[in-house]
């Protein structure tokens, strides 16, 4: 059920550059956005303070997103001390700071409430495609609903796993209790570029079969790497190199009777740092 | 590079959306400088404007780099508005700032200040200045450069309130009018206004203009003396309230105010001491009307008057003066004039009212020439 991008070393830097720009046009046409935490470092030495920062946008390309108890509903981190909150003022970015007590796997969670929109028939539609939401299409089809805009209650489950000190096949992400949620199953700071990281998917505690998973570099956002989780909401991404790595995935069911809207999605992210082998190591922003 | 501006072109103009994302940290803020006209709805030569995008510096460089496909390090204190400011043609391709949508091109400048912790963000300032067009009625604002919902805010020069608006990136602005708009009132609405603005300062307002007119009214049981007595005062007022509307004479409050009291004592003691009218009270009561014109001017000018329809205001704020002391008059016919033609009519009536009116005039006198 893996599959992977073709390597951007074969693409020239015109072919790069053109699919980048489609990327940011198709996001741009969608009016939906990622959401995920960016740290202001993946693997802070212990007893430091580094910021936990929410953003928004495309691509891996984002905005910060200041702390709004509105929006937010837990903001909390897990570490082999337990779980905490993370401290933060409302109007602040970073939303959280997070200071790194331990070494070890820190595995930090944006649990988002729901918030709503409304999105025309076009945008809607667009958006279900590019995030592979393919039942939820038919569903409308089949009500002859396509041509009609959606009334959508949205929730954000964003994490971001943390290393301090070394890595150790020991130290596991964990689910923290988000509705829909990606784990890592491996620890990816014991891996290295070109290996298979193993995730799972699961919806209201359970397996969730079928769901578009898309991963994307740092460096670039363009060369999406995606496949669709197996019955036991399991999927594996090959991720070719080094650096800052986004993991998503949107599911979507009909929103409850009394929602007053058309349909509940949910969006889960995943961020960490894959650790680039010495030789290759290039110096920039993570 | 044309392939570059033509996706970006449609990146902006399929980016226009309503629905409602999260908040984040970009904020701009339009000033708009002198120029206006007043209530013109238009502007004239030598306005400019300057407008402040306030975002965070690494993510808008991070987005230009990708976009440039030149990704660089991380940016330093000594090099960061630099490596901004290189991206300029970039920034601009994103960014609209329109007057009745023709785009102008402002100037651009970069500047980041660096965070308060090492933990928080760098911030830029991009500023954009130039001329508003001569004749320009609407500007019109579009800012690609975020995935966040951001707000903008709009205010001229001079003005306390602020047009604010949620926006999304890539979304138009509402256009915004540049010059304060004229109040639309007709003269219609104007010449009812100001008379009912004269009509309410005599009733229920003006208590010593009403008690001066009861005294033109008791004087007498003749119609005719009341007709001579009115005229006069009428004639009087409106000569005195439009030389002082037109700055062409003046007395201050503190003489005038004392006068008019003066005046309604005076009359009504009048009527105490004599049974007909005599030529001197007409002339008398015409001085006295231009004491009171005096005094309505000096209402007037709290009140204001409209710079277009000055004239308007004025006459129909007299006829306004006018009906109040008919009403008035009506009034006092209805209450008493079935006992005009009674022999007891100046002994239950006349002489007690003046009396009364008297006592409160002369009260009045004392009360005004303390200030």
């Amino acid at each position: 059920m893996s599959a992977s991008a073709p390597s951007a070393a074969t693409r020239s830097r015109t072919v790069r550059l053109v699919v980048v720009l489609g990327v940011l046009a198709a996001a741009a046409r969608l009016g939906a956005h990622d959401f995920w935490i960016e740290p202001t470092t993946y693997v802070p030495e212990a007893g430091r303070i580094i910021g936990v920062r929410a953003r928004v946008g495309d691509g891996f390309l984002g905005d910060p997103v200041p702390r709004d108890s509105a929006l937010l509903d837990q903001l909390i981190v897990e570490d082999a001390a337990g779980r905490r909150p993370l401290v933060g003022h409302d109007g602040d970015d970073p939303a959280g700071l997070l200071r790194i007590n331990a070494p070890g796997l820190h595995v930090v969670g944006y649990l988002g409430k729901p918030s709503r929109v409304e999105l025309a028939a076009e945008k809607f539609n667009a958006y279900l495609a590019q995030e592979g939401l393919d039942q939820v299409a038919a569903a409308r089809a089949a009500r002859n609903q396509s041509g009609t805009g959606a009334r959508e209650l949205f929730t954000r489950c964003a994490k971001t796993l943390i290393l301090a000190g070394v890595a150790a096949a020991e130290q596991r992400d964990r689910a923290l209790g988000c509705r829909f949620e990606i784990v890592a199953e491996r620890n990816p700071y014991t891996m290295a570029p070109g290996q298979a990281l193993p995730l799972r998917l699961t919806y209201d505690g359970r397996p969730l079969a079928g769901a578009l998973v898309v991963a994307m570099n740092r460096k670039r956002p363009a060369d999406r790497i995606s496949a669709r989780s197996d019955a036991k909401g399991r999927v594996q991404l090959t991720l070719p190199s080094g650096g800052g790595w986004l993991v998503k995935a949107v599911h979507m069911v009909p929103a409850p009777a009394d929602a007053n809207a058309d349909w509940a999605s949910f969006w889960a992210s995943i961020t960490f740092d894959l650790p680039a082998p010495p030789a290759t190591t290039v110096e920039g922003r993570s | 590079m044309i392939g570059i501006v033509l996706a970006l072109v449609a990146v902006v103009g399929a980016a226009t959306s309503i629905e409602a994302h999260e908040i984040g940290t970009t904020h701009v803020t339009v000033r708009l400088h002198g120029g206006a006209a007043p209530g013109g709805g238009r502007v004239t030569e030598g306005g400019r404007y300057d407008i402040d995008v306030e975002t965070d510096a690494a993510a808008l460089l991070d987005k230009l780099e990708t976009l440039a496909d030149r990704p660089g390090p991380a940016p330093t204190a000594a090099d960061f508005s630099e490596r901004l400011a290189a991206f300029e043609t970039l920034f601009r391709d994103r960014v609209a700032v329109a007057f009745d949508g023709a785009e102008a091109r402002p100037d651009v400048r970069f500047a980041v200040t660096p965070p308060r912790d090492d933990v928080s963000p760098w911030t830029a300032r991009i500023r954009l200045t130039g001329a508003i067009p001569s004749g320009a009625s609407r500007l019109t604002w579009t800012y690609g450069w975020t995935f966040a919902s951001y707000a903008l805010s709009i205010a001229r020069e001079g003005e306390d309130t602020a047009a604010n608006e949620w926006l999304e990136g890539g979304q138009a602005s509402t256009p915004f009018a540049l010059a304060t708009p004229a109040p639309r009132v007709s003269r219609a609405g104007i010449a009812w206004q100001y008379c009912v603005l004269g009509f309410t300062h005599i009733l229920p307002k003006g208590v010593d203009h009403v008690l001066f007119v009861l005294g033109l009214f008791l004087l007498g049981s003749r119609w005719r003396s009341i007709l001579w007595q009115v005229s006069a005062f009428t004639l009087a007022h409106s000569i005195t309230l439009g030389l002082s509307m037109y700055g062409l004479i003046g007395a201050p409050p503190s003489v005038v105010e004392p006068l008019i009291a003066i005046s309604i004592a005076y009359v009504a003691i009048e009527n105490l001491v004599l049974t007909e009218l005599k030529p001197w009270r007409v002339v008398l009561v015409f001085a006295f009307g231009l004491l009171h014109g005096m005094g309505f001017a000096g209402v007037l000018t709290e009140l204001g008057l409209p710079r277009g329809e000055f004239v308007t205001a004025l006459v129909t704020f007299n006829a306004g003066v006018e009906a109040g002391q008919l009403t008035v008059i009506a009034l006092a016919f209805a209450l008493v004039g079935w006992l005009r033609g009674d022999t007891s009519y100046r002994r239950w009536v006349v002489v007690p009212a003046s009396f009364a009116i008297a006592c409160m005039a002369v009260y009045w006198t004392i009360e005004r020439l303390q200030f």
